[in-house]
């Protein structure tokens, strides 16, 4: 009996350990990292924090996070103006073009491809198979027709252009599934049907401030307008609702 | 009589003004009406401290959401931190001051950031203790000379800053009109 009982302790106290690191498990997974706007130039994946400044991206690894290493920099030459991460890929604007990187050498991304264009600023956001680019080509970014540029990537190594749709002053964009949200600044916040990337379709404009930015965030877009912050809820993707204005 | 006068006075008053080549700045040190560096030591400027009451946003930057938080960069201070809790009372709850700043990221309680040139990457954990636990010096090493406040907000001639010290704003005054901004 004796025999019994002690046998029932371990295996109930093996059980009870393999449930708590269940848990442990389920909330690093859950909230370990956050989400940045498209104008980020810092960004997590993994156990590495990526970092650009005008001309190199920096890695560091922050397996332990109080002590990041750095493990590469990378030249990249040109006006680095975003990085956005997927997958297991960095894309990367910048005013001549978008450079996507891979991630299978974490510790040291290699680019993989570029998709140039002329000179503008140009944030990225992407899905498995498109990345969409804005580029704005007013005065101080350069000369580039000013629009939402679609570039098919399921080839990767070439990256190819299948759709331009004109807008003025397009900046910071998120993608939420199949819609895709562009802050246009004072010509307001574009909601895009991109079902069909090839097609996208402007199905609602917002306006009344200044859009810069937009974060998708556990079911509401967080928009970065000059006059302080907007949240919208976007239970209905196509048609967000505003919660609050959180002035300057 | 009136007409020699005025140009006598107007001629006293153009000898005031110099002309300067905004191109070879150096050609004459003249004392203008310019920008003039506010300066903090090093050691100041780097203290990183968080606190519990909302700071107006001047310069807003970059947005990032974790959690119940959404975080705003105010470029060249440091990071607002908003409740989103509940989205519709969504509200600024602090200010977390980290001088020559402009990013952020954050993975479980760490957040990293810049400051100038450095990374750094602070303890979220203990909301009474938000603290610097690690800077990486000359991690960025451009963030040195193009942080926020590294150049006057506006085009003009400005005092050149010294290098012993941090900038940490500007302030009208007159200045020897050793640096010019397009």
């Amino acid at each position: 009996m004796k025999y019994f009982l002690n046998r029932l302790t371990i295996f109930v106290s093996l059980l009870l350990l393999l449930l708590a690191s269940c848990e442990k498990d389920m909330n690093s997974v859950s909230s370990a990292t956050g989400v940045g706007g498209s104008l980020s130039r810092f960004t997590i994946v993994g156990n590495y924090l990526y970092a650009v400044d005008d001309h190199f991206l920096y890695s560091y690894d922050i397996s332990n996070g109080a002590n990041p290493i750095k493990t590469g920099t990378s030249a990249i030459n040109f006006d680095i103006e975003t990085i956005y991460p997927f997958n297991n890929r960095l894309f990367i604007g910048t005013r001549t073009g978008l450079y996507i990187y891979s991630l299978d050498t974490p510790s040291m991304p290699s680019k993989i491809s570029e998709a140039r264009h002329a000179r503008s600023c140009d944030p990225v956001v992407a899905n498995d198979s498109i990345a969409f680019v804005t580029l704005k080509g007013s005065s101080s970014c350069g000369p580039a027709e000013s629009g939402l540029y679609v570039h098919n990537i399921k080839n990767i190594f070439t990256p190819l252009l299948i759709r331009t749709l004109p807008m003025s002053n397009p900046e910071g964009l998120a993608l939420n599934g199949n819609t895709l949200y562009i802050c246009c600044n004072n010509d307001g916040l574009r909601v895009v049907n991109v079902g069909d990337p090839a097609n996208p379709v402007i199905t609602k404009t917002l306006t009344g401030a200044y859009f810069k930015d937009a974060i998708v965030y556990n079911n509401h877009l967080i928009c970065f307008v000059s006059t302080g912050i907007m949240l919208y809820d976007i239970g209905s993707a196509a048609n967000p609702v505003l919660v609050k204005t959180i002035a300057n | 009589m009136r007409f020699f006068c005025t140009i006598f006075l107007a001629m006293l008053l153009s000898s005031c003004w110099q002309k300067v080549d905004p191109r070879n700045p150096g050609s004459a040190l003249a004392t203008v009406w310019g920008y003039k560096p506010v300066y903090a030591s090093i050691a100041t400027a780097k203290q990183i401290i968080y606190s519990p009451t909302p700071q107006p946003v001047l310069r807003a930057g970059n947005i990032y959401a974790k959690d119940n938080l959404i975080y705003q960069v105010e470029n060249g201070r440091g990071i607002h931190v908003i409740d989103n809790t509940v989205p519709a009372n969504a509200r600024r709850v602090g200010f977390l001051t980290i001088n020559g700043c402009n990013q952020i990221s954050i993975k479980n309680n760490f957040l990293y950031s810049n400051s100038y040139d450095d990374l750094v990457v602070i303890d979220l954990s203990d909301v009474n203790n938000i603290r610097e636990i690690k800077r990486v010096a000359g991690a960025f090493p451009e963030g040195n000379t193009a942080y926020y406040f590294s150049q006057p907000p506006q085009a003009g001639y400005y005092e050149c800053p010294r290098y012993d010290s941090v900038v940490t704003g500007w302030r009208m005054d007159s200045v020897k009109n050793s640096c010019y901004r397009n």
